[in-house]
């Protein structure tokens, strides 16, 4: 059994609820009080996480922490079809990595801003922000050249992988820390995209799109 | 001087932060009305509020209640509203989140007031489609106490009862005592004859950003703290998103900004409250 | 400023708008909500709910209407006329509740809007002679008029040499809004158009159109060459434009709505209560022009319905309308009606055509039975005109279910006009379609079918008004009574007369009442606090049936048979009036 030490607003912990609902994989909750009971940083919890940070994954007595890392991990052992992280591909995985660093970076802008407007984080609300419009400029540009190349995803190829499920929520979550997508339309769409792959789930803060258009016949 | 030119406003007292997050005799710093504040609970529970910004070191006015510690910036006149329920032996109480919202103090009452988003907002919590009507209920200003009073609200809820698991409808009575502030009850699931208590005490941190202080007073044996404030926060999460997408972030009060139907009783009644107090911060208001 | 208002801008590329998204868009100051409809429509709307101001362009575009995502209002394609209140699903206000919109033209590749634009599109002579290519836009941080300076700076290589360098570039015009640029490298040259969106004080798009596409293997290196040197650009104007103060940003002017809208509609105090709430489960095109609409309870049981019953079902739009049963016996989780669609409708069948969704909320009266199945005759005969079949289907599956000797005559258009083939096909070969007749043809198979007439033979006629009166005229000559023909109108087409005054007295409540010309019996007894069923309204589904004790009626409906209009015992309170003084009501 797969056990998910979780917090619902948290992102990280989004990245993997959605992309285990993806998997249709089964899996138990253990909330961590994040807020206000700071329960990441108590002692039972320092133990399984020496970081103190969420989310943590336990399968079977295997404890992993880190949400790429965990998400690495599951596609591998859970994806029979092997699309989300097809390991016989050097330079997909090549790929991937690239925007699982990429995702990171946008956790420290975007859910930085989120955690400063949110829950009152001392951190230097400017800069997060400047940050933030700096991933998205380049990731906007990305997702255009990708589309102009008939592809929906971050990584080429037509199935999406863990990269785009690594870059989602922070970017859907952005203007909880006060940055605006509007200046970003492929990245807009793109979203669109994200929310209508099978098994996708909301968290709270996060609405679902409606149906995808059906060619008629 | 003080920044908030809104009397009304400038004399109310305001909730600026739930005691039991403040570690005793450290300082923590905030801002109300756009003022800096620094306050601190001594070890015997006495609080104490002083400005760092203009007039620093000046103390304000302070006191303990519900769990936080209040002040006020103007005059302050009376005691903070009456929530009788908050000293009743078997209940819990408790602060399940004080969370930033980059929305006018005004907006996020009408939200608290408002039942017709539950199917869309917090679906299949509050609310799940197709049952979306929002059936006739009554709002009166109670001319005793000056506070809005919305009863025979009801609204079916999924999952409502616990016994058959299935959807019913649930009862609530909506409380407006302070032009920032709103009280709820809600019937509990283990006393038919009482009601939960879940009240949103806004800090205007200034006209378009506030901290939401959401006070819960229940009658909960089975749930353990941790997942009773989980529920609030998912629930404020997902009005959190609206919020920050209301346009404009003040609420106006002309009433042809915008368009009310019947289930927006309250909040006509709340608007109108608002502008016959004369209030100007966090709204647009009428033209004259 | 006031000049800019009145320009034509780009507010977008063609390929921001897939179907199913919601574009956000800034033009000015003011946002807007942009959105392409499945039919290729491309919608400019302020990015406001009308209800509580929360963007649209969060919401959800399903194709043929946008949803708010705060309480699930839905905005009309090309109207943007609000055409579901789910809040209040039984008596959503009659009011036209209808956003903010801005006009939309699609050309060389980009959606054009503004304020209150003078004039057509104009022209811009480069493009209409090549194959215009929209490049990817480029928001800057900076004002418009300080990008447009700056652009004027832009270096770039032809598209046929976009490897290249040191290319000639000319600026042949730089007019107010856009620039027109020629690069020249030996042979090859290419012209660029930069059009300046002004989003905000601060805030810009620019969106670089190629006068002729790119050869299709250079395509995505133009793209990037430009997409690389137009961002290079904007970074040294945003630097610049870090240097000087801030603007402050534009007050877009939000506009009113309209007095009638501003205050709060009433709950409406009509007989026609509409007490049951029903979600359509199922919304299917069950013959031509036809659609069948499946109705769940949401909550309670529905209640229990007899063949030839009806319900009102009150529309989003505010009108009520009347739709019978199809349903067989037993038949209580849901209830199955079927609509067509009215050209000259009032605006009834369309609403449920065009806006009513699966997933919608309706509210509906219970069913009420003007049109009761005698379930004693030797034999049953149902004729049916066209969308008439709807209240005898549910009947000849009554009396099919109980093997009761019926026949079902089908007189429609053509096969493809039947409607609910499933339904009828399991009826069997008690069904006999009548299809593609002229009015002769239908009377010579309606005298053929009435010929053999026995007592205790009934029959249930519905359909068009004319064919209604031909059946029950060929009936009553090969001699079937008043009282074995049963018949159900769509609608009363009499002209109703209503210049008669009177007074009525009511027996029971002890009042008298005076009826004046222009009112109705019915609306002068809800005047009076007396509660009275009452449904179509207009003379045709015998719901306000009252029993008359004295005076003599000017029956006007066409619900009574003639027998029962010359008994002088009862009057539909909804149309028909007094030919004496007075009427004494049992009421």
């Amino acid at each position: 059994m797969i056990t998910l030490y979780d917090y619902e607003l948290s992102g990280n912990c989004y990245k993997l609820r959605l992309f285990m609902s993806m998997l249709d994989i089964e899996y138990e909750v253990i909330a961590v009080d994040f807020y206000p009971g700071k329960e990441h940083k108590s002692e039972w919890f320092l133990e399984i996480n020496p970081l103190g940070q969420l989310p943590v994954l336990e399968d079977n007595g295997f404890v992993l922490r880190d949400a790429q890392a965990i998400l690495i991990y599951l596609a591998s052992k859970y994806d029979a079809g092997g699309k989300w992280y097809p390991t016989d591909q050097p330079q997909t995985l090549g790929d991937i990595s690239q925007w699982l660093a990429f995702a990171d970076s946008i956790t420290s802008t975007s859910s930085a801003a989120r955690l400063h407007d949110g829950l009152f984080y001392d951190f230097d609300i400017e800069a997060c922000r400047a940050g933030a419009h700096r991933l998205f400029r380049i990731f906007d540009e990305h997702l255009w050249f990708a589309e102009k190349q008939n592809r929906n995803w971050i990584c080429p190829g037509d199935h999406p992988t863990i990269a785009d499920i690594a870059c989602f929520p922070y970017v859907i979550l952005s203007e909880e820390g006060g940055i605006s997508r509007q200046d970003y339309p492929a990245i807009r769409r793109w979203t669109d995209r994200v929310k209508r792959i099978p098994g996708f789930v909301v968290m709270s803060g996060v609405f679902p799109a409606g149906p995808a258009f059906k060619a008629a016949g | 001087m003080a920044v908030c030119s809104d009397k009304t406003v400038l004399n109310q007292w305001y909730a600026i932060g739930a005691t039991e997050e403040i570690e005793p005799e450290r300082m923590t710093e905030t801002v109300l009305l756009e003022e800096e504040l620094s306050y601190t609970v001594d070890a015997l529970g006495s609080p104490k509020v002083w400005r760092t910004g203009h007039d620093a070191g000046e103390l304000v006015p302070s006191q303990c209640v519900y769990g936080y510690v209040w002040t006020c910036l103007g005059e302050a006149s009376g005691e903070v509203f009456a929530i009788p329920e908050f000293s009743e032996p078997d209940r819990r109480n408790m602060n399940a989140a004080t969370i930033g919202v980059n929305v006018s103090a005004p907006r996020a009452i009408e939200n608290f007031l408002d039942m017709g988003h539950f199917p869309y907002v917090h679906t299949d919590i509050l609310g799940v489609e197709p049952h979306t009507e929002v059936k006739e209920y009554d709002v009166e200003i109670s001319i005793e106490n000056d506070e809005i009073l919305a009863t025979r609200c009801r609204f079916f809820q999924p999952m409502a009862s616990q016994a058959s698991g299935g959807g019913a409808d649930v009862e609530y009575i909506y409380r407006v005592p302070h032009p920032f502030c709103s009280v709820l009850y809600k019937s509990s699931p283990v006393d038919d004859k009482r009601m939960d208590v879940i009240a949103v005490f806004l800090q205007p941190v200034d006209q378009e950003h506030i901290r939401a202080h959401m006070m819960l007073s229940v009658l909960d044996e089975d749930n353990d703290d941790k997942s009773i404030r989980l529920f609030q926060q998912t629930i404020f999460g997902q009005d959190k998103p609206i919020l920050e997408n209301q346009f404009p972030k003040r609420l106006p009060l002309d009433p042809r900004a915008e368009t009310p139907i019947r289930a927006d009783k309250s909040a006509i009644t709340y608007r109108r409250w608002l502008s016959r107090k004369g209030i100007t911060y966090g709204v647009i208001p009428a033209a004259a | 400023m006031e000049t800019q208002h009145r320009k034509w801008h780009p507010i977008a590329a063609s390929s921001d708008l897939p179907l199913r998204h919601t574009f956000h868009g800034q033009l000015l100051g003011r946002e807007f909500a942009v959105w392409r409809a499945d039919d290729g429509y491309v919608n400019v709307w302020e990015n406001r709910c009308l209800h509580r101001g929360v963007r649209l362009s969060i919401g959800i575009n399903d194709g043929a209407e946008l949803k708010c995502q705060y309480h699930g209002w839905r905005y009309a394609n090309r109207t943007a006329g609000c055409t579901y209140i789910p809040a209040h699903p039984a008596d959503a206000p009659a009011r036209t509740i209808c956003n903010r919109t801005y006009p939309a033209v699609e050309r060389y590749g980009l959606v054009w809007s503004g304020e209150t634009p003078d004039g057509e599109l104009p022209e811009i002579s480069e493009l209409e002679a090549g194959s215009p290519c929209a490049l990817r836009a480029i928001p800057v941080n900076a004002p418009a008029d300080l990008v447009t300076k700056r652009l004027a700076e832009y270096r770039f290589q032809p598209n046929a040499k976009i490897d290249g360098q040191g290319a000639e570039i000319t600026v042949e015009t730089a007019q107010d809004g856009h620039l027109s640029l020629s690069s020249v490298d030996g042979e090859v040259s290419t012209k660029l158009l930069l059009f300046v969106q002004p989003v905000d004080s601060n805030r810009t798009v620019v969106r670089g159109v190629l006068s002729d596409r790119p050869k299709q293997e250079d395509e995505l290196r133009v793209f990037l060459h430009h997409s690389r040197r137009l961002s290079s650009l904007r970074d040294l104007i945003e630097a610049e434009a870090a240097g000087l103060p801030v603007p402050e940003p534009m007050q877009p002017v939000i506009h009113r709505v309209s007095e009638e809208l501003a205050s709060m509609p009433e709950q409406t105090l009509s007989g026609r209560t509409a007490p049951l709430r029903v979600e359509v489960s199922r919304k299917w095109e069950t013959a031509a022009g036809i659609a069948g609409l499946k109705l769940v309870p949401v909550g309670e049981q529905l209640p229990t319905f007899q063949p030839g019953a009806h319900i009102d079902v009150h529309m989003p739009n505010g009108l009520v309308r009347q739709y019978s049963l199809t349903n067989g016996p037993g038949e209580t989780r849901h209830y199955t009606i079927g609509v067509k669609l009215e050209p000259d409708s009032r605006g009834g069948s369309q609403c449920m055509h065009r806006e009513v969704r699966e997933g919608d909320v309706l509210a509906i009266s219970e069913p009420r039975n003007n049109f009761p199945l005698r379930r004693d005759a030797v034999k049953t005969l149902f004729v049916a005109g066209g969308i008439g079949i709807t209240p005898l289907l549910s009947m000849a599956r009554a009396l099919h279910h109980s093997d009761l000797p019926h026949e079902l005559h089908y007189f429609s258009q053509s096969e493809k006009h039947m409607a609910f083939p499933e339904v009828l096909e399991r009826l069997g070969s008690g069904v006999v379609p009548h299809l593609g007749l002229d009015p002769a043809e239908t009377g010579k198979q309606l005298k053929a079918i009435l010929s053999r007439y026995q007592p205790a033979m009934h029959l249930y006629v519905c359909g068009p008004g004319p064919m209604l009166e031909a059946t029950r005229k060929i009936a009553a000559d090969h001699g079937w009574p008043d009282n074995s023909i049963h018949f159900e109108y769509f609608k009363n087409t009499n002209e109703v007369d209503d210049s008669s005054s009177f007074e009525i007295d009511l027996a029971r409540s002890v009042m008298t009442l005076q009826v004046p010309a222009g009112k109705t019996i019915l609306a002068v007894l809800r005047e009076n606090g007396v509660d009275v069923p009452s449904s179509c309204e207009q003379g045709a589904c015998g719901t306000c049936l009252t029993t008359l004790l004295e005076g003599e009626p000017d029956h006007q409906d066409v619900y009574l048979n003639e027998s029962e209009k010359s008994s002088g015992n009862c009057i539909m309170t909804c149309v028909s009036r007094a030919k004496s003084g007075r009427l004494v009501l049992d009421i």
